[in-house]
Parts: C-alpha cells; structure tokens; sequence
C-alpha cells in the first residue's frame, strides 16, 4: 500500500453533493395529504385569481336584488342559485362567497405570514437563548399576554384604536392587529422545542467550531424547529374567523329587539346585516366568510329549532372548514414528508 | 515522574451512615438553603404579579391611553381615564368602579352597582357550567389524545386528527346555535322549557307557574349561594334542580367538545413521542403486553405533559365556554357579560374583567405546574 493510498486522519472527506429536490421527491414521495391540501389550497387561489378578474369593478361590494331581501320566501339551493339565496343581503350565494374569497385568503395570508415571522424567529431565538436575558424577556411576554383569551385581546385592542383613529379602521390594521396578537402563542411552542434543539449535540459541535449565534439559529435551530410552527398553523386560522363570524352573529341576532335601527325609521319584519363598531369590514355589504357565516347562523334560525334555512350558514362554513383543513393537510404532509421515517 | 494517585479508601457502610446523619444535622435553620422545587415555586408565586401588572400595562396602552388621545372620547371611557399606577391601586384594592348595566339590561334604570357585586352574581354560574365542562372534557380529552398518539394504524390517527382539525375550525358559537335548535322541541315537549336562556328554567315557565320563588332574585340570581342547580337542590325545588342539571349538561358537553379538538393538537404529539422512549421499546421487546404498555407505562407518562398542556389552554377553554353561553343566551354567564359590555361599546369593565382572568389563568398555570412537576419523574432535579 503507497503513502498516497492512505489518506490522513484529519483530512476531511469531500461533501457529498446535495440531492436535488427531484432526488429528494424520489426518495421521500409526498403522502397523500400533503397532496390533497396543496391541491385544495390551489383550488382556492384559482378561485380567488377568477374572482379578482370577474368582479374586478366592484370587488368590496356585494350585489343587492332587491326582491330577495325579505326572507318570507327564501329561496334554497337550485341550479340557477347552487349556494340558495341569503336574504338580508338579497345576494346569491354563491357569488358572494366566490367574491369573498380574495379578501378571506387576503385576510388569513396577511395574518399568518405576522403571525409566523414574529413568532417563529423570536421563539427560536428565546430557545438558543435558553436562560439568558433575551430568553427571560420573551417568555414573560408570552406567558403575559397568553393568559388573556386571543379573541378578547384582539377586539379590545382593535375597539381602542378605533378610539384613537376611526378613520384608519380597516383590514390592514385588523390583520396587522391579530398577526401581532397572535405571535406569544407560536413562540412559545417553538422556544420548547428550540431549547430542546440548542442542547443537541450538533449544535454543541457547531458552537465549538466557531459557529456565530445568528448562524446557529439560521442553519440549525430554526430549520429543525419547523413542527411547533406546522402544528400550530391551522389553529391559529380558528380565532381569526371566530372574531370575524361571532361579533356580526351576537349584533344581529343576540341583542335584545335586534340590532339598533335609525331613529324615526320605520320598524322592520326581517333582519339587516349591519356590524359592529369595531368591524374591520368597510360597509355592511362587505363579502367576506365570516361576516356571511355569522349573519347565515342568525337568519338561517329565525324560526327556532328549524333547520329549513340550512344553507344560509352551511356554504359560509364548508368555506372556511375548507381552507382550514387544507392549510392542516398541508401542514401535517410536509410534517410527515420532513420525518418520514417515523 | 510523578507517583500515582493514593487510591482513596473504600469505606464502610458505618462510615457513610456517619456521613449522613452529619449531613441531617446540616447548618443552622436560617443558613439553610431552600430545596430547587421550593425555590422554584416561589420564583413563580413571585412572579404573577408582575404579570398581572403587565397584563394591566397592556390593557392601560390599548383602552385606556386611546382613550385619552381621542378628542372626544366616550363617556365609557373617560370614566377610565386616569394614570397607570392610580389604576394598578384601584385595580388590586378592589375599586373598579360602579354600573348601572347588569344581567343583560341597560335600558332599565337601575341602582349603581359596583362591578365587584356585578361579578359575584356572573361567577358562580359560570363556575357551574366549568364544573361540568371540565369533567367531561377530561374524560374525553385524555383516552382519545393518548389512543391517536400510540396507535400506529393510520386507520384510527388519521380520522381522529382531521375530526378534531374540523371541530377546532368550527366557530363553537356555530355549534352552539346547531345544537340549542336541535335539542329545542325535544327539550320543550319533556321540560316545557326551552334549551336556552340560562342554567334556570326560562322566565316564561315560572311564570305559567305563577311566579318566581322567592330565591331567584332579579336577573336569575339565586340565593344563598348563586349557584343555580345548588340553590335548587337546597330549597328542594326538585324540577328546575332537574332542568338546571340538563341545561348545565348540554351546555357543557358543546364546550368540552369544543375544547377537546384544541387540546387534542397538542397532547397527541405528546402520546406520540412517549411510543418512542426506549423504556417502552425495552418493555415491548420484552413481551410486555401493548395494552399493559399503554395504560400502565405511557398513560402515567404522558399525565405531566398532559396537566401543562392544559394550564396553557386555558384561555382557549374560557373563551370556548364565553361562546357557548352567548349562543344559549345564558345572560346570568360571564361571556354574555363580555359580549354584551364590548357590543354596547362599553370597554368600563373590560379591565377588572380581564384582569380576574388573567389571574385564574396565572394561577391555575402556576398550580398545574407544580402538580406536573411533582407527577414528572424527570422533574427530580429541581426539587
């Protein structure tokens, strides 16, 4: 055996060469959910782009029939209206909630991508950070403002800076609002398991190579600390269209002699959609799922314990159950994809 | 060179029982330091009032100051309208100001009460509606959670997860009015009494009765304690006993259904990494049977993981119970408070609300934490 045949115990051998993702997608095939939520996901961003282009000139307004407002005759699912009508609104269905859809994965996109850039980079910092100062600062913020309930902490601060500016109420400031309420929840999931993943022994490795902190936390701890942040993705969509859909629901329907009316008006036999204060939405003709959601759950049940009105709420909801599900298909397929061996 | 090591001694069983009983004697009481789990727990009894002082930093900077900075701002709010450490006094010395608004009803005029005497007439029926939900969430929450989490047939974990994904999204106010209009004829033609409207028979069956007994206050308040189904129970009124004990149930499994699907995302994982310890693989590769593995080892594993997870859902259980009231119109509920008070515009008692629970969340954290660490075997090395 030559001396050039014996190669030296401190030299390195040479980097494999990184699989391409073609390789990669051979190697690990994507599940089936991960295929389904990506393909509903498409679904409703092809719906959405149809939507941009077919109500391009009234997109923030739906359209009234006059005839169709007073529920006495409301008039269900037919091929002509596969969704039925929505009294009050004196709408079809079915366009407004292909007209909501922009605004709704708008809505969601804005919120979550807040709500994940803040919580999964603080989160993973606080975890490499575990018991410094930083670290220390962090959770006592999120264990602070996690005692307070998301939906009540969301409306409280959106009621006071509608005090303060009225006229910047709009959705910008409610997605910028509960984007940044919704951060302490998901940090706090990722700093477990990036405290978990700062003590791993190739971070240790990596920390006694003169690996800098951002370095660390970029190459090692952030990518392996993406589960806390797919789990918690799908739940956080919960609170965003239970604030949207309750508050409409509870002023329409729970207030005692419905909601208020002008003064001098003359008195109604069927409900208006109105808002509350605080709605982020710019006029009660506003096409967006939740606020549909919640006006369909009071008028599909005005005659108590009948449920003749069914798709009033039905539609609204298959809506929002749809993206929600797709978003957790996806999210628990990627999971699944990154860890298939388990 | 240098000479080796004297080897040290090897000692009897006498001599290390020496050591100890001087290691019981130990130093004097006051240098004698406190255990790690007493140290720990008193960081974090310690602790909650700073967060409570944050939390009411929070409240003060998003109603209190936009309040101030509006030109003209409501009369609900400049009744709030005061410096931040004028309201942390007011706020732990129990001063937070009176109303006229309770039980649902404004427009009635009505004596200043102060919102202490308002809260106790909302909490103890709240509490009832907890006392059920909680019960039930538990008994549903932890076999489901542990059985998805062990099984390895996708045939069980996948169903359970994408049922528990959809019964999350739902907005429980949606599933609350699905559920009241469902049970609302059943209900009507046993009880004569309808599903909603509190954890009481409605106003309209005590009045085909001839009235209200003379334990029901005004706005369904019950005497001697507030608790309705108790109040019925002592004053042996066995038929509104009957249909408090119904409504609470029915209004209790929504919520723990409810809550369940949030609780299950979490815990799932938590059954799942414990298959994957090496004691149970150990105890698998032994022959140990996988019910005796499951129910035995991992059940008992999971429990610490399963009480944390708990304490930190919290506020999403309180928020699931505020919908579930409002959707049954429980107006004697701490959520149709909330609602009712936010959709009048009124944010007056938004913070001493706040503020009650954020120290029933703080609390019930710090508490569940020790019980937890206590249950934990791994948590040996803090005590």
């Amino acid at each position: 055996m030559t001396d050039a045949a014996v190669s030296s115990p401190t030299e390195a051998p040479p980097p494999l060469p990184r699989p391409s993702l073609r390789e990669r997608l051979a190697r690990r095939p994507p599940g089936l959910g991960l295929l389904v939520g990506a393909g509903l996901l498409t679904c409703y961003l092809v719906v959405a782009l149809s939507a941009l282009l077919v109500f391009r000139t009234s997109l923030d307004q739906l359209p009234q029939n006059v005839a169709w407002v007073p529920p006495f005759n409301p008039i269900g699912p037919s091929w002509a209206h596969p969704f039925g009508i929505m009294p009050g609104f004196g709408t079809d269905l079915f366009n407004a909630i292909w007209q909501a859809t922009p605004w709704d994965l708008g809505i969601v996109a804005g919120i979550l991508g807040i709500d994940i850039t803040l919580g999964f980079f603080l989160g993973a910092t606080a975890g490499l950070n575990d018991g410094g100062v930083f670290d220390a600062v962090i959770t006592f913020i999120c264990d602070s403002l996690g005692a307070i309930p998301t939906f009540l902490l969301a409306i409280v601060v959106f009621a006071g800076l509608v005090a303060v500016a009225p006229s910047a109420v709009g959705l910008p400031l409610f997605v910028g609002v509960f984007g940044i309420i919704l951060w302490p929840t998901m940090a706090r999931t990722v700093r477990e398991r990036a405290r978990t993943i700062a003590h791993a022994p190739y971070v240790d490795a990596a920390r006694a190579s003169g690996a800098s902190f951002p370095r660390i936390l970029v190459r090692h701890v952030m990518p392996n600390s993406l589960g806390p942040v797919l789990a918690q993705v799908p739940l956080d969509i919960a609170p965003i269209f239970f604030v949207l859909s309750a508050f409409p629901w509870y002023y329409n329907c729970q207030l005692p002699g419905g909601p208020p009316t002008p003064p001098n008006s003359p008195p109604l036999h069927y409900l208006v959609p109105n808002l509350p204060f605080f709605s982020p939405l710019l006029s009660p003709s506003f096409p967006e799922w939740g606020y549909l959601l919640g006006f369909g759950t009071c008028d599909g049940f005005t005659t108590t314990g009948v449920f003749a009105s069914w798709w009033m709420y039905l539609f609204p909801l298959l809506a929002i159950l749809g993206l929600g599900l797709a978003l957790g298909l996806l999210c628990d397929g990627i999971e699944r994809w990154r860890h298939f061996d388990r | 060179m240098s000479t080796p090591a004297e080897p040290t001694p090897r000692r009897g069983p006498e001599a290390a029982a020496s050591d100890r009983s001087v290691s019981n004697a130990g130093p004097p009481i006051s240098r004698r330091r406190l255990s790690g789990f007493t140290r720990y727990a008193l960081r974090r009894l310690l602790m909650i009032p700073v967060q409570l002082v944050f939390v009411l930093l929070i409240l003060y900077l998003v109603i209190d100051v936009p309040a101030g900075l509006a030109r003209s701002p409501p009369e609900s709010l400049s009744a709030i309208d005061q410096g931040f450490a004028q309201l942390v006094l007011n706020i732990f010395t129990g001063n937070w100001g009176t109303t006229s608004y309770a039980l649902g009803v404004t427009s009635i005029a009505r004596p200043e009460l102060s919102w202490v005497q308002v809260f106790t007439y909302y909490i103890p029926p709240s509490i009832q509606l907890a006392l059920f939900a909680l019960p039930i969430a538990a008994a549903l929450a932890y076999p489901v959670s542990l059985l998805a989490g062990w099984s390895r047939r996708p045939g069980l974990d996948a169903p359970s997860r994408f049922v528990t994904l959809t019964a999350a999204l739902l907005p429980t106010f949606v599933v609350g009015t699905l559920v009241l209009n469902a049970l609302f004829n059943p209900f009507l033609s046993y009880f004569q009494d309808i599903p909603a409207q509190g954890l009481l028979p409605a106003d309209f069956w005590f009045i085909n009765r001839g009235g209200y007994p003379t334990w029901i206050l005004y706005g369904f308040v019950t005497q001697p304690t507030g608790f309705p189904l108790i109040d019925a129970v002592i004053h042996q009124a066995w038929t509104v006993a009957a249909i408090s004990f119904t409504k609470t149930l029915i209004q209790a499994s929504v919520v723990a259904v409810a809550y369940v699907a949030i609780f299950f995302r979490h815990a799932r994982s938590i059954a799942r990494s414990v298959r994957e310890e090496v004691y149970i693989v150990g105890a698998r590769a032994r022959g140990v049977a996988e019910g005796t593995l499951l129910w035995r080892h991992a059940a008992r594993a999971v429990t610490p993981s399963f009480l944390l997870v708990f304490a930190l859902t919290i506020p999403e259980y309180l928020g699931v119970q505020f919908a579930v009231e409002v959707a049954f119109t429980d107006q004697s509920g701490f959520g149709y408070l909330i609602f009712a008070s936010l959709m009048a515009g009124d944010l007056s008692p938004i913070i001493p609300l706040v503020f009650l629970i954020a120290i029933v969340v703080l609390v019930w954290a710090f508490v569940v934490d020790l019980i937890a660490l206590r249950l934990d075997p791994r948590g040996g090395a803090l005590r």
